[in-house]
């Protein structure tokens, strides 16, 4: 009876298995085809000469700084995110006024709001406030459309602790800031770590933010950086999947390292 | 704007167009006001071009009691900063542009300074300019700009070594550019290389027919914006052609799948999977670039585009990129200087020799035995006299038509070439888009 | 089910809890004001709701980005009305966003309940199936964009293996939507494997047990245990799926442009279009709100769905 399941299974986990693995490959052996034998070569046999010649085009191009843009993009937009909605979550869970309530709604609304929608405004704002071409200027919209999100997933998270820990640090005459710190703070860590995986998804994700409201080589994140590798260099494709590589590396050495972390994260974000 | 966008850098598409929403988005490069009375030129950035000019401009400055301060931008939000510019303080005295429609809206508008008395009393300088190019910023009988870069006419590129081995001669006619698609079917290989991913490679056939089929004045309609231009006969008849071509296999299957951004179509005349490809004059540098051995082996060929037997358009006629003009802002401080300046220094031997230095082909009289002694005299030669004889160099329409009508017409191309409209359904949505 | 499980969906659950905090309770004056809200608010104000506005009056004017917008009252959304993008950009965002989740909700499901098996082999092929995941939107969707090229790319190396001709996938009109699908599950499915595999680690073993003494094979388990255990974890999916679907433009962007033709310009991209390429930022102003209306409708219809409007109680807010 058990037997039977498995063999569709296992054939279905083979297919994926190529799905998944065939571009990977593509990805990894292109970016050590030397460039001029990939035209020639085809895409997929394995490469007789490895070079890592790609690799140092890709860096000279400032592929490392790039690395630091986005990466700063990314922090800053968790910690904004999360700085920003967990102090509202907590007053959404613990105060029940008709303007918090109200101010709620209106997060709610903005769930499924797409942030292009927005692009221009949001570009004549930018440039109004003089962050036109700064990292800023991707950071803050980046973190205001990943609020709803966060807010959802937090207010959540704090309904789930349980009211009579709430009373009885008020009763022991704890102000707000000391609930927030002792209690909220610590209770919610694995919607915190939901929210910051989501949130940071979008921020190195993100092309559209960067592309409208940067303009400099200085301030240009990793998607921009490939898109242009691309747009400049375009039969450079050995040289381009070098880049996707050294792209993935701090991805590659967060996931080893927070392994554990993000599992169990996601598990309580979107657990049962 | 989609011509220039494959060969800059494809960040400047949208990024740096909203740069140019506002005046207060600029500021990168802007000058600090109009203070210290300097002659404001702006000019788009380029590693090659801005320093000839910064050259010329230094010089200038030696004998000038006005100096020439030289600001560059990027492509895309260039034609935005402008647009903002003109008509306020913050205009500039000189500024580079496109000639055609995008200098018109300024002319109209009473803000570009005509150069006619000024070449009155130069008349050489006049003269030194290829007519058909000069005529690119002549509007209603004046003249509003001189040239200040190379031509980029687009012609069509074969593979020799594969022509040979057909025993075929390039298509001097539409009749015979089918009979070789066929010719070419045959032997398995696919006869025209075309990057149909974006849609201007295919407009580039569009635009062709459409002059040797109806003449420029059916284009001169399209941007004049007149009621029912895009329903003249010539354009169903050029969107039949190029239907013709496809239906014929002459871009083979795979071609709209193949990307002009990774120049693939390049890649395939070279290694001889295509027979041919229809390009700008830049295919020659791409060329040069990614399979140099196909060029210094003298593989490479091209010929003008093939003539329409029966159209009414001169088969001498040339479609692309004439050139890009600089033109006097009118009621500035320094239009007597800024006009001095451009006098002096785009027709002299300095600037000219220069650009021919970077590989450039300035549309200049008189310049093949430079052009000859150049790196790349065959080509540069061919496109020289192409142009020379040409009565008439057609801006390429997603340049010359308005932003928007340009981009309907790459999209409805694009249908076109996979049949999702016909000639007369395309007609219809330009028709509905203009 | 521990404490911080269930983020997105099990408002139900919590009617019976009394609600936070009495009303009249001593410290009901000290709870927490709208300054705890003030930087959120501030944030999503400046950059999500003054926009929203700025983008609703500018869709009433006629601007090419120069100068200043000239009033045009109803001209655009009279254009609008009969522009034939629109219901074609529609159908292909519809038919995205619901291909793309019949898609990727089974795979993802199915992937995770599988690799939130205990055997060995399971957590190295896990590992295989997140890779996608290390990689930027852009750099798949550039990647993917080389790897297809009919020419030079795999299909050309398959078809040649295979002596067939190289297939034109992202360039026709009838095939380029269901690569963008392919392309996108291939991104997605991992990040939805994940939560399934954390939420399926979190089932209790007794479950399975019980089942299996009654005799259910694995399919029947399967269908009776995991399934309705999950139903939470896969609305939460779901709902992000959908979210994240308005956004799939940016791959869109990248991969194809929107074509062949218009072959895959969704909604989001033709306005993006009309608005950068065609400087036509009126009528992208009025796309761009019609966007946001949609938009608000699904808030309103997954915050309903998802039993998010119960959680606080049973009338609240939308």
């Amino acid at each position: 009876m058990r037997g039977r399941a498995r063999v569709p299974a296992a054939v279905a986990l083979v297919l994926w298995l190529l799905v998944v693995a065939i571009p990977v490959y593509f990805i990894v052996v292109t970016s050590l085809r030397p460039a001029d034998a990939y035209l020639s070569h085809g895409a997929l046999p394995v490469p007789t000469d490895l070079s890592l010649d790609n690799y140092g085009r890709a860096l000279r191009l400032g592929f490392s700084g790039f690395l630091r843009n986005s990466a700063i993009v990314t922090v800053a937009t968790i910690a904004l995110t999360l700085g920003a909605a967990l102090p509202a979550a907590y007053a959404i869970v613990r105060n029940r006024s008709r303007l918090v309530r109200a101010g709620l709604s209106v997060f709610l609304f903005g769930l499924a709001i797409p942030a292009q929608a927005v692009i221009v405004p949001v570009y004549l704002i930018i440039t109004r406030l003089k962050l036109y071409d700064s990292l800023t200027a991707i950071v803050l919209p980046t973190a205001a459309f990943s609020l709803p999100l966060a807010i959802v997933v937090l207010t959540s998270s704090l309904r789930d602790i349980p009211d009579e820990l709430y009373q009885s640090m008020e009763l022991d005459g704890a102000g707000n800031g000391r609930v927030f710190l002792r209690l909220v703070l610590p209770l919610s860590r694995p919607g915190l770590i939901t929210v910051g995986i989501v949130s940071g998804l979008n921020a190195w994700n993100g092309i559209l933010f960067p592309l409208v409201l940067t303009q400099s080589s200085r301030w240009r994140v990793l998607p921009l950086g490939l898109w242009n590798f691309q747009g400049q260099h375009g039969t450079d494709v050995p040289g381009l999947m070098a880049a996707v590589v050294l792209s993935a590396l701090p991805m590659l050495a967060l996931y080893l390292f927070g392994r554990r972390h993000l599992l169990r994260g996601l598990a309580a974000g979107f657990g049962r | 704007m989609t011509m220039r966008m494959t060969r800059r850098s494809v960040l400047g598409l949208a990024g740096a167009a909203a740069a140019g929403l506002t005046v207060a988005g600029c500021g990168t490069s802007g000058p600090a006001g109009r203070g210290g009375g300097a002659i404001q030129l702006w000019v788009l950035q380029s590693d090659t071009e801005n320093p000839v000019l910064k050259k010329r401009i230094d010089a200038f400055d030696k004998h000038s009691s006005v100096k020439v301060a030289m600001t560059t931008y990027v492509n895309d939000p260039y034609k935005q900063k402008l647009q903002v510019a003109m008509g306020s303080p913050n205009a500039p005295d000189i500024f580079f542009n496109w000639g055609g429609g995008n200098l018109a809206q300024f002319v109209d508008a009473g803000q570009v300074q005509p150069l006619d008395a000024a070449l009155a009393d130069h008349p050489a300088v006049a003269k030194a300019f290829l007519p058909s190019v000069l005529a690119g910023a002549t509007l209603g009988g004046k003249r509003y700009g001189l040239p200040m870069s190379g031509m980029q006419p687009e012609v069509l590129f074969y593979n020799k070594t594969v022509f040979d081995a057909a025993g075929a001669k390039p298509p001097a006619s539409y009749s015979d550019l089918l009979k070789l698609v066929d010719t070419f079917k045959r032997k398995g290989i696919t006869p025209i290389a075309l990057a149909g991913a974006q849609g201007w490679t295919e407009l580039i056939y569009l635009m062709y027919f459409t002059d040797r089929i109806g003449g420029p004045d059916v284009v001169d309609a399209l941007v004049a914006k007149k009621p029912g231009a895009w329903r003249h006969p010539a354009i169903r008849a050029a969107a039949e052609h190029c239907v013709e071509l496809v239906e014929r296999g002459a871009f083979g299957t795979n071609y709209p799948s193949v990307s002009s951004d990774n120049q693939a179509a390049s890649k395939l005349l070279a290694t001889g999977k295509c027979a041919m490809h229809v390009m700008g004059s830049w295919e020659y540098q791409t060329q040069v670039a990614s399979s140099p051995k196909f060029v210094s082996g003298h593989q490479l060929g091209w010929v003008p585009f093939p003539s329409v037997p029966g159209g009414k358009g001169d088969a001498k006629n040339v479609v692309g990129v004439p050139t890009n003009y600089f033109s006097v802002v009118k009621g500035g401080k320094h239009v007597e200087q800024a006009t001095r300046f451009l006098l002096d220094t785009l027709a002299g031997d300095p600037y000219v020799d220069a650009m021919i230095g970077i590989g450039e082909i300035p549309p200049v009289n008189g310049i093949k035995p430079k052009l000859a002694a150049s790196k790349a005299a065959d080509f540069a030669t061919f496109c020289y006299d192409l142009v020379s004889a040409a009565p008439h160099f057609q801006l390429a329409w997603d340049q010359a038509l308005s932003p928007s009508v340009g981009t309907a017409v790459n999209t409805n191309v694009q249908k076109l070439f996979v049949k999702q409209l016909d000639p007369a359904g395309f007609v219809k949505a330009m028709d509905a888009a203009a | 089910m521990s404490t911080g499980s269930a983020i997105l969906s099990r408002g139900s659950r919590r009617r019976d809890r009394s609600p936070a905090g009495g009303v009249g309770s001593a410290a009901y004056r000290q709870r927490p004001g709208l300054g705890w809200l003030a930087p959120a608010a501030v944030l999503f104000a400046v950059f999500a709701l003054l926009p929203i506005v700025v983008v609703a009056y500018l869709s009433l004017t006629e601007w090419n980005g120069l100068g200043a917008p000239h009033w045009a009252g109803l001209a655009n959304w009279r254009t609008l009305l009969h522009d034939s993008e629109i219901p074609h950009g529609i159908r292909i965002t519809v038919l995205l966003t619901v291909v793309s989740w019949l898609v990727q909700t089974p795979l993802a499901l199915l992937l995770g309940v599988w690799s939130a098996g205990p055997q060995r082999h399971r957590a190295v092929l896990s590992a295989v199936f997140f890779l996608p995941l290390l990689l930027s939107l852009a750099a798949i969707a550039l990647s993917w964009q080389a790897l297809l090229d009919p020419n030079f790319g795999v299909p050309a190396a398959l078809a040649s293996a295979l002596h067939v001709p190289a297939p034109n996938l992202l360039g026709d009109p009838h095939r380029a939507l269901y690569v963008v699908v392919a392309v996108l599950a291939w991104q997605w499915v991992p990040f939805h494997t994940l939560i399934y595999q954390g939420a399926a680690r979190q089932i209790p073993t007794q479950l399975y047990e019980a089942a299996a003494l009654d005799g259910a094979t694995r399919a029947r388990q399967f269908v009776s245990v995991t399934l309705p255990q999950l139903r939470h974890t896969i609305v939460a999916s779901s709902v992000l799926m959908i979210i994240g679907s308005l956004t799939y433009f940016e791959t869109i962007l990248l991969l194809t442009g929107g074509g062949p033709g218009d072959a895959t310009e969704v909604l989001p991209l033709h306005m993006y279009r009309t608005g950068f390429v065609g400087f036509d930022m009126g009528y992208a102003s009025a796309l761009a709100l019609l966007l946001v209306v949609v938009g608000a409708g699904l808030s309103v219809l997954i915050v309903r769905a998802s039993g998010f409007a119960r959680m606080d109680s049973d009338r609240e807010g939308l």
